[in-house]
């Protein structure tokens, strides 16, 4: 491979001004508008006029061969804009973005079908809007069709097409590019649980060949499974940059080397909760200390302490239970300590342990605790969403025993 | 020491960046450059190119009932509302019209007519396109040059059509087709030139194609199409002339239909200046000009054509 072939993306200084609102998308508009500009006022600190914002600021970053970045974040956050100067849509304000090497984009995949068309006439015009030779399509047109499953339909307009399968098929062009670097943006989604399933096996394999890649999702399980490395943005800024891990655990609040400023005006505050071991297998115990102090002035309101597990890859709250639920009620005064023990009946993954206190009358929570987080390896191995620790015993069956219907002794 | 008010701004200031100071916008690259770059990204994306010339030619004529016969008809009702309008003023003064003034006239609604429909579907071209200008990354000009592609093939079976019409009306000089060949290339030039500005604007400014339709719609009342360019005397010819597709139109239909040569001048009956070469010279300033002035600026414009659309 040459050198110019090997890609590379490096972003210095990357900033990005949009505008918002009042767009003059009128002649005779356009005219009061230059005026009004010419006269005025512009906010000096920020070099903004009025009715522009920064989407993206001062961004440093940079993708070598071999490394995946993950970008998450909040709507808005400016994934999408970082995306399109990728691919050389926009550029930026201010600083430089170098991507060398051909870009293949996963991004709206079905971006160039025309509905007219037929799917084979599509997948030639989608392939060369991607920038494939069309010899190399010819060459593996056999290929793209197989992988999309539109085998029979490849001759019919792509209007008489469901989504899905339109989606299939442009998935289907991009992921036969031979790109130099890959940029991938939500489109694991595409159709059924099948084709996903492969797609992601195919997104897999292309990620591990030797090329800078950059992956955009709200899937944060696919940021954990495809990158080497994640960035947490939020309003055009970097939050955070490091492992994949961090990033998410970070983006859902619960970041373990910077812990979450406890709050509240409940009676019970929240001191410090640790937890036995960090990481543990599938179907393991997990034990939780919380110390707590009741304020001096004492306490009336039935509050509770509540613990919960929530997943990192998506944020959602898989459990929670509280001392009421448990049986147990707190001391009125001075400070005191609750041991939860938790059976990990989970599937691998980075879980976040939080709790909080909780006020039964005002249905709120009173204390916002620290929150942890805990790698769950494979334990022993298993297929679906909850870890039974199920067991298995064999007994062997003899001829004379058992007569017509075999039974497990 | 510092005060906890000044611990505090600068705190501030690390976290919340400032953009650098507006630089002189000397990163644009020379017009030379720009230029290049755009042939050379016209070069290395030819096969884009064909794809979307195919993609439209196809679009054009599937599901339509006339198909390629639609490539015939918008210059035939151009040349037969140019007859209707002959014929009435031929037997207001009482003469009859000559089958070489229908020639010139047929020649002359192929030039308009891909004029016409080139400009309508270049201007378009960038809007239509949607998705692809704002999702993934081209050159755009191959937007509006693809439209101009698709609009050739047509203009060129329209031609086909006067190649078998002419000679059995016995019409047609052969010693004209050079310059017609020639005239066309520049006629293609000036129409991609506009029709690159007009794509421009249409992207920023929505009511530019009212303005782009005011163009098609009524140019022919200044463009020497249904009238030859002697109709109004001398000064009217001085006029016209000063459009740049006056010299391609009539120069096409002096050397193909009258069989004039083009190097020499042409003065009509009437003291008209009906052909210069300068009226070639200037068309052709004009067509070259403006293919490179559009060309940068189009590709100036078209980094923000994903924010605009």
């Amino acid at each position: 491979m040459s050198d110019q072939h090997t890609g590379f993306i490096e972003f210095a200084g990357v900033w990005k001004k949009f505008h918002y609102g009042e767009v003059h998308n009128r002649l005779r508009d356009a005219i009061p508008a230059l005026a009004r500009r010419l006269v005025g006022r512009r906010d000096k600190s920020e070099g903004l006029w009025h009715g522009e914002f920064w989407a993206l600021r001062d961004l440093n970053f940079s993708v070598t061969p071999g490394q995946a970045l993950g970008i998450i974040g909040p709507n808005g956050a400016g994934k999408s804009t970082i995306l399109k100067l990728l691919t050389h849509i926009m550029q930026p304000t201010h600083g430089t973005s170098t991507v060398r090497g051909r870009v293949g984009a996963l991004i709206e995949v079905a971006a160039g079908f025309h509905p007219d068309l037929t799917g084979k006439e599509n997948v030639f015009l989608q392939g060369a809007i991607m920038g494939m030779p069309r010899r190399e399509i010819s060459r593996r047109f056999d290929e793209i069709v197989a992988f999309s499953g539109v085998e029979a339909f490849i001759d019919t307009p792509v209007k008489r097409y469901s989504s899905g399968m339109q989606a299939r098929l442009g998935f289907s062009v991009a992921a036969h590019l031979d790109p130099d670097v890959l940029v991938i943006d939500e489109v694991l989604a595409v159709g059924d649980a099948s084709f996903q399933r492969k797609a992601f096996a195919r997104v897999q394999e292309l990620v591990r060949g030797e090329i800078p890649v950059v992956v955009v999702s709200h899937q944060l399980e696919a940021i954990t499974t495809l990158c080497t490395k994640a960035m947490l943005l939020d309003r055009g800024r970097v939050v955070r940059a490091g492992t994949p891990d961090e990033c998410i655990l970070a983006y859902l609040g619960g970041d373990a080397a910077k812990p979450v400023p406890t709050s509240g005006d409940g009676a019970i505050s929240i001191e410090s909760m640790t937890i036995s071991n960090t990481v543990l297998n599938s179907g393991q115990q997990l034990r939780a200390t919380v110390k707590c102090a009741v304020k001096e002035d004492g306490w009336t309101d039935p509050e509770t302490l509540r613990i919960g597990v929530r997943s990192a890859s998506d944020g959602e709250l898989l459990f929670e239970t509280s001392t009421e639920h448990l049986g147990i009620s707190l001391p009125t005064s001075g400070r005191f300590t609750l041991t939860f023990d938790l059976q990990m009946n989970v599937q691998r993954g980075i879980y976040l342990i939080e709790c909080c206190a909780w006020d039964r009358i005002m249905g709120r929570k009173s204390f916002t605790g620290p929150a942890t987080n805990v790698d769950v390896r494979d334990g022993t191995m298993f297929d679906g969403v909850v870890q039974l620790n199920a067991r298995a015993q064999l007994a062997f069956l003899t001829l004379s025993e058992g007569g017509d219907v075999p039974r497990l002794s | 020491m510092m005060t906890d008010a000044a611990l505090e701004a600068e705190k501030k200031a690390r976290s919340e960046p400032t953009p650098p100071p507006q630089q002189a916008k000397s990163t644009a690259p020379s017009a030379i450059r720009t230029l290049a770059n755009v042939a050379r990204d016209v070069v290395r994306y030819h096969e884009l190119l064909y794809e979307l010339t195919i993609r439209d030619l196809r679009i054009r004529y599937k599901q339509s009932v006339m198909g390629v016969l639609w490539a015939v008809l918008t210059p035939l009702v151009v040349v037969l509302a140019g007859a209707i309008i002959r014929f009435a003023f031929a037997s207001l003064v009482g003469r009859t019209v000559a089958p070489i003034e229908l020639g010139g006239l047929a020649v002359k609604s192929i030039g308009w007519a891909f004029f016409v429909g080139a400009l309508g579907f270049g201007t378009a071209s960038l809007t239509a396109n949607l998705p692809l200008v704002t999702k993934v990354y081209f050159p755009r000009e191959l937007l509006p040059i693809s439209a101009m592609l698709t609009q050739v093939v047509d203009s060129v079976v329209g031609a086909m059509a006067l190649a078998v019409l002419f000679p059995l009306y016995g019409l047609g000089h052969a010693s004209g087709l050079p310059w017609v060949l020639l005239l066309s290339v520049l006629l293609l030039a000036l129409t991609t030139a506009v029709a690159m500005m007009a794509a421009c604007a249409n992207v920023f400014y929505r009511d530019a194609k009212h303005l782009v339709q005011l163009v098609t719609s009524f140019g022919i009342f200044f463009t020497p199409v249904f009238f030859d360019l002697d109709a109004f005397g001398p000064e009217g010819a001085y006029t016209f002339s000063l459009n740049p597709l006056t010299p391609l139109l009539e120069g096409a239909r002096l050397a193909l239909v009258t069989g004039h040569d083009l190097r020499e001048p042409l003065i009509s009956a009437s003291g008209a200046v009906v052909w210069t070469p300068g009226h070639l010279v200037y068309a052709a300033a004009w067509a070259v000009g403006g293919l490179l002035v559009s060309t940068i600026v189009f590709r100036r414009a078209s980094g923000k054509f994903a924010e605009y659309v």
